[in-house]
């Protein structure tokens, strides 16, 4: 009896002591989640670019796992027919696939149900002539799938909607002018019946704009210019910017000398992320123009920021000035990932973005307000670090581009720490696995005249490999205890896409064609293919009509990284590709042009 | 009699004056630079005088060959004494020339000069050197109030001038004889220099070191003016440009955005964003063409436009072949930008 | 002696000559704008009924001549060539320092394409340079392969160091024809 009354004592007290070992264990960091309203529970799709107005190009998928994941194979190809950078994001709706190719923009529908075939091909035509203002390659980012319609944007600044059962075009939208230099290589965003599509150019001198159309008829609802008088930038009593340097009137015209804000820049042709709870849309514009910052003293507002709008109209809520009178061509489009994050007992609502300069902002996105920037590039010299007080970037004085003098060993480069490959992030592990570069560049500044239709820059670069001579860089960065949780070091720069998975497994791809897959939490490479060509484009995942999980890439060397191989550089001249040449002049012996689309998955049936 | 020698002090008076004369301070530095000029003028002058009598009395003195012994040695007593008086005066002279120079030169590097108006804000100034003219850039805090111009430097009386000096071809040299010494524009790095003016007047500046075919005609207009005059060409400046009113203008202007010359030139409030020529969005109030080439005149204006190489030849703008009927239209719309 | 002295002056009387023409300066452009033949080369080497026609003497003119190479090498940073072209790599426009040419690699077609513009995205340059400035740029573009003289080609540029220098540049001949045929290479 005692000794029965003993066991049950011992035993009590050992699951008492695996309790208190199971709850301590269990206390660990709280991880940031993405806020339910932006980021829905995982339906097998993958209808946008970012997979969620989050942003956060996570697949809940975990049929392919760490334990399975080396026996991933192809489950079928398709060649796009054109064998330029291919950035875009397959898109898959229910049983089809949809697939944009840089100029000239064809948009194939691929069925799913019959390994991959062409249902149609729909051609937009867009002018040649827009290949000659492309600054970084004929790219184009994905479309964007609602309501049985696929929006897609052209290089010659055109929007379509497309019928996604048929391809057959529904309406056409021109924004942009090419002899202005304008371009358009984003996707496009659809947020409450409003297509959202920016311009590119902001190397040929554009005065950059957001535009909104409605979606049911292509009739512009709202344009939003980054630079000159308040009116055209939609500033109105809305506006309430968190740091002073951000707050007075017309500032779009009054840090610019008189008139260089019509040809500034502050393009966007980056990422759109939304918050449906706050009703807010937010992105970052490009770089002011020309590169060369002594032909435009001043804070060069509205461009190297974040905005906040709303939607339907357009008006600016706030904004923060990430780069004033940028020195670097540091474009501020990356991608915004919408997380909410237990900071100080409560769940603060933020955004996170490893920007172009190499720091990891995180910042309220209801105010504005930069809670912490970490650098997650280690070798940053050109810049010391924000201040949080004023919200400043301090930039150091020795690494000033000047007129007739090379500043030399300038980190990061002109396309920065990272460029805008988009990053992702895993609820599960709390971590944001970055694709990005380490570059460092010399650069003098010239003398530059606009003349519409050519490029204004200004600038000479010759890029090369930063500190450690490894060009290439994933770090997987823990939000919570902000220091990176691994590292993985590239020979060639990253500028693919991530995709993070349910299985705990993180997918990107190489500049010169391997897609790998690692272990989400430790970095440990566990599957590889060589696909046919550099890997720039976004990987998706999906679940197949035959419940399979698959994952999806497109390969196709290109954008700024790859255009020695696409365009067929010279490699004898550094300066090639803005100075890219002399940072990959191997590239050329590693890879070659195409574009064809992947899809791999489990062996099974 | 009397007139030949006043007119010749007039005339050689009347080089020292003048609109590009060194002699003819209307700042601070360069009125520190004359008198220092006068100091040693006059001290070596003096020692010129007294070595020239020296050689006159000793030549005189010589004839008389057969003086007598003793007058010998009071000449040698004389001799001597004058002697260490001589050596006496050259080390004093010396000594005068040396510390004049010196302060003269400590005033020149001080950042404010002792005038008393040396509290004032200074007016801050970018002249880059270009093959071969000068492109003008009044810095300001405020980014949208900053002036670009060309070959023209518009200053008030008495304040003082930073101007930070630069060139993005080869090495000029920037000199305002009636302001300043002169300062080395190299490329690649920024030199600067200090001005203050106290005198109203238009000067000329010139080149000073050799850079290309067209050194000779790289000059500067200065214009030196009392401060509400300044401040009322201040805001003109900001202005952009008027726009065409009559029909010629309108054909001039349509002819300047479609054609050449907006690839080069830049005026504020139209099309045109070049930056390889001067700016153009106040022509009509230079005094000059072509850097101090010509005179700003209706006539010069269409030769030059007709044929710049026939009046600067090897500059940079080209040869253009302009229709006859556009280059009255040209001139009519340059000429309505005051 | 005397048929030394002889021989020495005709010697530097040769080198005097054959620097004539390399330093000669026309500030105007020779002959003149109004009078001068209009280029008309055609980029194929496949001309229906004909053979290619024989290149432009104009050519040779401006790249033989030193200041027309090096104010071309200036005009095509000013009017941002090198904004697409880079210093001869490429970058949104092909390399034009390799034997490569899609619209012809001589003079006369490179003055084509200035003025013209491509529909592939070259811009036409026919109402913002005049026609000596495009014969100017041309002739240094070819200095960029090395098809003008190496002691015409500009030995320096005041700018960060890119290219080799292009005094050292070796020869690369329009691919298909050796000394300068016409010939446009895919794609």
């Amino acid at each position: 009896m005692i000794a029965r009354r003993l066991d049950e004592i011992v035993c009590a007290s050992l699951l008492w002591l695996f309790g208190v070992a199971a709850s301590s264990a269990a206390a660990a960091p709280p991880l940031p989640v993405a806020p339910v309203s932006a980021a829905p529970a995982e339906d097998g799709q993958w209808t946008m670019p970012a997979k969620n107005f989050a942003s956060t190009r996570y697949s809940a998928l975990d049929q392919i796992k760490a334990s399975n994941v080396k026996s991933l194979g192809l489950a079928f190809t398709f060649s796009t027919g054109v064998a330029r950078g291919q950035e875009a994001a397959p898109i898959i709706v229910g049983d089809t696939m949809y697939v944009v190719t840089p100029y000239p923009n064809y948009l194939y529908a691929l069925d799913l149900k019959n390994g991959g075939q062409l249902k149609w091909r729909y051609a937009p035509k867009p002018v040649p002539a827009a290949q000659g203002v492309a600054c970084c390659d004929y790219v184009n980012r994905g479309v964007f799938y609602e309501g049985g319609r696929v929006f897609m944007n052209t290089l010659d600044g055109q929007t379509i909607a497309v019928d996604a059962a048929s391809g057959k075009e529904i309406w056409k939208a021109r924004l942009a002018n090419i002899n202005l230099g304008e371009s358009i290589t984003m996707a496009p965003l659809v947020v409450k019946g409003k297509v959202l599509v920016g311009v590119s150019g902001g190397e040929f001198g554009v005065r950059g704009w957001l535009a909104a159309l409605d979606a049911a008829s292509g009739k512009l609802a709202w344009r939003a210019y980054h630079t000159g008088p308040d009116k055209d930038v939609l500033i109105g009593k809305d506006f309430k910017p968190f740091y002073a340097m951000d707050r007075g009137r017309n500032l779009g015209v009054k840090s610019w000398p008189p008139d260089a804000w019509k040809i500034g820049g502050g393009t966007v042709w980056g990422w759109i992320s939304y918050d449906p709870a706050l009703d807010l849309i937010y992105y970052g514009t490009g770089n002011p123009g020309p590169w060369n910052p002594e032909q435009r003293p001043g804070d060069n507002k509205w461009t190297d920021g974040i905005f906040a709008r709303d939607p339907d109209t357009g008006a600016a809520h706030w904004f923060y000035h990430v780069i004033p009178h940028d020195l670097y061509d540091h474009d501020t489009i990356n991608e915004l990932i919408l997380l909410d994050i237990p900071m100080g007992g409560r769940m603060r609502k933020v955004m996170v973005r490893p920007e172009r300069t190499g720091y990891l902002y995180v910042i309220d996105r209801a105010s504005g307000q930069v809670l912490s920037a970490d650098p997650f590039y280690e070798h940053i010299n050109a810049y010391k670090g924000v201040n949080l007080q004023t919200g400043r970037l301090v930039t150091v004085a020795d690494k000033e581009p000047k007129m007739g003098k090379v500043v030399r060993d300038i980190c990061p480069t002109a396309p920065g720490a990272k460029d805008w490959n988009p990053s992702a992030f895993s609820p599960r592990t709390g971590l944001i696995y970055i694709p990005h570069m380490n570059l460092c560049m010399d650069w003098q500044s010239t003398q530059v005249s606009y003349i519409s239709g050519t490029p204004y820059i200004g600038a000479n670069v010759r890029m090369k490999a930063g500190p450690g001579g490894y060009r290439g860089e994933l770090t997987a960065w823990d939000v919570m205890r902000r220091r990176p949780a691994f590292k993985i070091k590239e020979d060639l720069p990253l500028f693919s896409g991530a995709l993070a998975t349910g299985g705990d497994l993180v997918f990107y791809g190489t500049l010169d064609g391997w897609f790998k897959a690692i272990d989400a939490r430790t970095g440990k490479l566990l599957w590889r293919f060589k696909t046919g060509s550099g890997i720039i484009g976004q990987p998706v995942s999906y679940r197949g009509p035959d419940g399979r999980q698959y994952i999806a890439v497109l390969s196709g060397v290109g954008g700024w990284a790859g255009a020695i191989v696409s365009a067929n550089l010279d490699p004898t001249d550094p300066t090639a590709a803005k100075g890219f040449a002399g940072a990959v002049p191997d590239l050329k012996q590693r890879t070659a042009p195409g574009g064809t689309l992947y899809v791999f998955a489990l062996p099974g049936r | 009699m009397r007139r030949p020698p006043l007119l010749i002090a007039a005339l050689l008076l009347g080089g020292c004056s003048g609109e590009q004369s060194a002699l003819d301070p209307a700042g601070v530095h360069s009125g520190a630079v004359l008198n220092l000029f006068g100091l040693f003028f006059w001290v070596c002058l003096i020692a010129f005088a007294l070595v020239i009598g020296f050689l006159v009395i000793a030549m005189l003195q010589a004839r008389r060959v057969d003086a007598a012994r003793s007058e010998r040695s009071e000449h040698d007593a004389i001799a001597s004494r004058l002697l260490r008086g001589w050596i006496v005066f050259i080390i004093a002279g010396l000594l005068v020339l040396t510390l004049g120079s010196y302060f003269t030169d400590r005033n020149l590097a001080l950042a404010a000069p002792d005038t008393g108006q040396s509290n004032r804000v200074p007016i801050r100034i970018k002249l880059t050197g270009q093959q071969w003219w000068w492109q003008v850039e009044y810095e300001d805090p405020n980014a949208s109030q900053q002036i670009r111009t060309a070959n023209e430097l518009h200053l008030p009386v008495g304040v003082p001038v930073h101007i930070r000096l630069e060139s993005i071809d080869v090495i000029h040299s920037f000199w305002v004889p009636n302001l300043a010494g002169k300062q080395d524009m190299i490329p690649g790095r920024h030199n600067d220099i200090e001005l203050l003016p106290t005198r109203a007047g238009h000067y000329r500046s010139q080149c000073a070191e050799f850079c290309g075919l067209q050194h000779a005609h790289m000059a500067l207009d200065v214009v030196i003016e009392p401060m509400a005059d300044w401040l009322k060409w201040r805001a003109q400046s900001l202005q952009p440009a008027k726009a065409p009113a009559t029909a010629e203008e309108k054909a001039g202007y349509a002819y300047f955005m479609e054609h050449q010359c907006s690839a080069c030139h830049s005026i504020a409030g139209t099309p045109a964003f070049g930056t390889v020529g001067p700016d153009l969005t106040h022509f009509a109030s230079r005094p000059s063409i072509g850097a101090g080439t010509v005179p700003n005149t209706r006539g010069h204006l269409e030769a030059w436009i007709a044929d710049p190489q026939g009046m600067k030849e090897g500059n940079h703008m080209p040869y253009l072949a302009v229709p006859p009927d556009k280059l009255h239209a040209l001139g009519a719309y340059l000429r309505s930008l005051s | 002696m005397c048929s030394r002295s002889l021989a020495g002056s005709a010697v530097m009387a040769m080198l005097l000559l054959s620097a004539c023409q390399r330093e000669q300066r026309e500030s105007r452009g020779q002959p003149l704008a109004e009078t001068a033949p209009t280029f008309v080369q055609l980029p194929s080497v496949l001309i229906a009924g004909s053979q290619p026609a024989p290149a432009d003497p104009r050519g040779k003119l401006y790249e033989g001549n030193a200041y027309h190479i090096s104010e071309g090498q200036r005009l095509f940073e000013q009017f941002n060539c090198s904004g697409c072209h880079a210093h001869g790599g490429g970058d949104i426009g092909p390399p034009l320092m390799d034997d490569e040419w899609r619209y012809g690699g001589q003079s006369d077609q490179i003055v084509a394409s200035i003025a013209y513009g491509w529909p592939n995205g070259m811009p036409s340059f026919a109402d913002k340079l005049t026609e000596q400035q495009m014969w100017q740029i041309a002739a240094y573009v070819r200095s960029m392969s090395g098809n003008v003289p190496k002691d015409v080609a500009s030995s320096r540029a005041d700018e960060l160091a890119s290219t080799p220098p292009l005094t050292r540049t070796p020869q690369q001949p329009i691919k298909g024809e050796p000394g300068g045929g016409l010939q446009g290479v895919a794609p």
